[in-house]
């Protein structure tokens, strides 16, 4: 982006092996909406709905903020699983869509790469 | 007799200096008192009881209880005999409970969602006071919200399997607490699944909103407005204070009012609402909206249904 300097990392996305840049201080999420497509949802992006959650397979990230109880458990939290609002990578991220997120997410992509 | 208005909410959020913060600095609100859990109790200027907000420090988002006022300590016992008889289990908690507030009587609406209903709240007054009062107090900040409005509240809807709590919930308030319908969805092949509900029991025309989704919840509370420049007020400090704005400010076609959504630190949403939209009345007809309008109903400009809107949710 235009006068945006900010040291990125790469964000690969499992499902749709789609990979897009990431600030180490924005979050996975807002990263993701830049692939500017349908099916991202963007919800509360405060931890609290849970629609964002995620499973990071690879990479470290950092926690912006509390993530919800009722959406994310403390044993889903130590395996990887969390809300992409809610984090930012430090490093390269490789990451799976969970639950609500994934329908949804596929569908756009899908709709964005037919014929 | 029976309930004045809403009194309080109740919620739950994970950051608690966030929140005050956010109710603070974006609502205008005043934090009025601290118990020893942590609990921390807030108002809003134009409001003369202790509080109408309740945060309560937690692992996740939503809403504990919602409380209504009652006119008489009476109407507690007349309301507690109403409720039992209708199959539903009360239980009166006494004075003490809660700080600065009686006696109330506690029970859950057929969604699950905990109501509960009090007589008497500590008197604080407003800012301006009630002698010779100016319109408004000099230490207003963000939007300046009167007072607290109105709650929507997310009920289990799956017609397929006959479920419909939006339904189950309007007959219990209008049965038995005495609500009149303002307004009402009707979806389905025969346009007769009650999927939203609007009811009064003041002139406003909602004091409590049901919705149908997958599982019930907390959509939203609002807070009162004077004027459509008041919600672009409110706007111009979400967006000093970067809160997420979910949907921008536009009208309502239901009740007409005229709205802006958005989120709280813990992503409860929150709406600030202008304007009366009509003086509800007990004989006023009921307003229906068909699927097929739905949108319309929901944001009057677009026309068009935000996913958002409906599925997240706290």
């Amino acid at each position: 982006m235009l006068f945006d300097t900010h040291p990125k990392v790469s964000v690969h996305v499992t499902q749709t092996n789609e990979t897009y840049l990431c600030a180490n201080n924005e979050s996975l999420l807002r990263g993701m909406l830049r692939l500017g497509r349908k099916g991202i949802p963007a919800g509360c992006v405060n931890g609290g709905c849970g629609v964002c959650k995620v499973h990071v397979l690879a990479g470290q990230c950092q926690a912006l903020g509390p993530i919800s109880r009722a959406h994310v458990s403390a044993a889903e939290e130590a395996h990887g699983f969390t809300l992409a609002c809610r984090v930012a990578p430090l490093t390269p991220v490789q990451l799976e869509v969970i639950g609500k997120f994934e329908k949804p997410f596929c569908k756009g992509f899908a709709a964005k790469t037919a014929p | 007799m029976g309930i004045s208005r809403i009194g309080h909410a109740s919620l739950r959020v994970m950051d608690m200096a966030a929140a005050v913060r956010h109710y603070e600095k974006v609502l205008g609100m005043k934090k009025t008192m601290e118990d020893k859990h942590g609990n921390v109790y807030l108002k809003c200027w134009d409001e003369w009881d202790k509080y109408s907000l309740v945060l309560t420090p937690a692992d996740q988002a939503g809403m504990n209880h919602v409380a209504y006022k009652v006119e008489n300590d009476a109407d507690l016992d007349d309301l507690q005999k109403k409720i039992e008889a209708y199959g539903i289990r009360t239980t009166v908690l006494p004075e003490g409970t809660m700080p600065s507030i009686g006696r109330m009587l506690q029970f859950n609406l057929p969604s699950g969602h905990e109501m509960r209903l009090y007589a008497m709240k500590e008197y604080v007054g407003t800012e301006v006071g009630s002698t010779n009062p100016d319109p408004w107090p000099d230490n207003i900040t963000g939007a300046g919200a009167h007072w607290l409005d109105h709650c929507l509240l997310m009920c289990e809807l799956n017609p397929e399997a006959g479920v419909n709590k939006v339904a189950e919930n309007t007959q219990f308030l209008q049965q038995v607490l005495d609500f009149f319908l303002t307004e009402q969805v009707l979806v389905g092949p025969e346009g007769n699944i009650q999927a939203a509900t609007w009811l009064a029991r003041t002139t406003t025309p909602h004091d409590i909103a049901f919705v149908g989704g997958p599982r019930m919840g907390l959509h939203h509370i609002a807070y009162f407005l004077d004027s459509w420049h008041d919600i672009l007020k409110s706007a111009d400090v979400m967006a000093k204070t970067k809160t997420k704005i979910d949907v921008a400010p536009t009208r309502h076609g239901i009740t007409r009012g005229e709205t802006i959504y958005f989120f709280d630190p813990s992503g409860n949403r929150n709406e600030t609402f202008a304007g009366l939209g009509y003086l509800a009345q007990r004989d006023r007809p009921v307003t229906t909206w068909t699927e097929d309008q739905l949108g319309s109903g929901i944001f009057y400009h677009t026309g068009e249904m935000v996913s958002s809107f409906t599925d997240v949710y706290t």
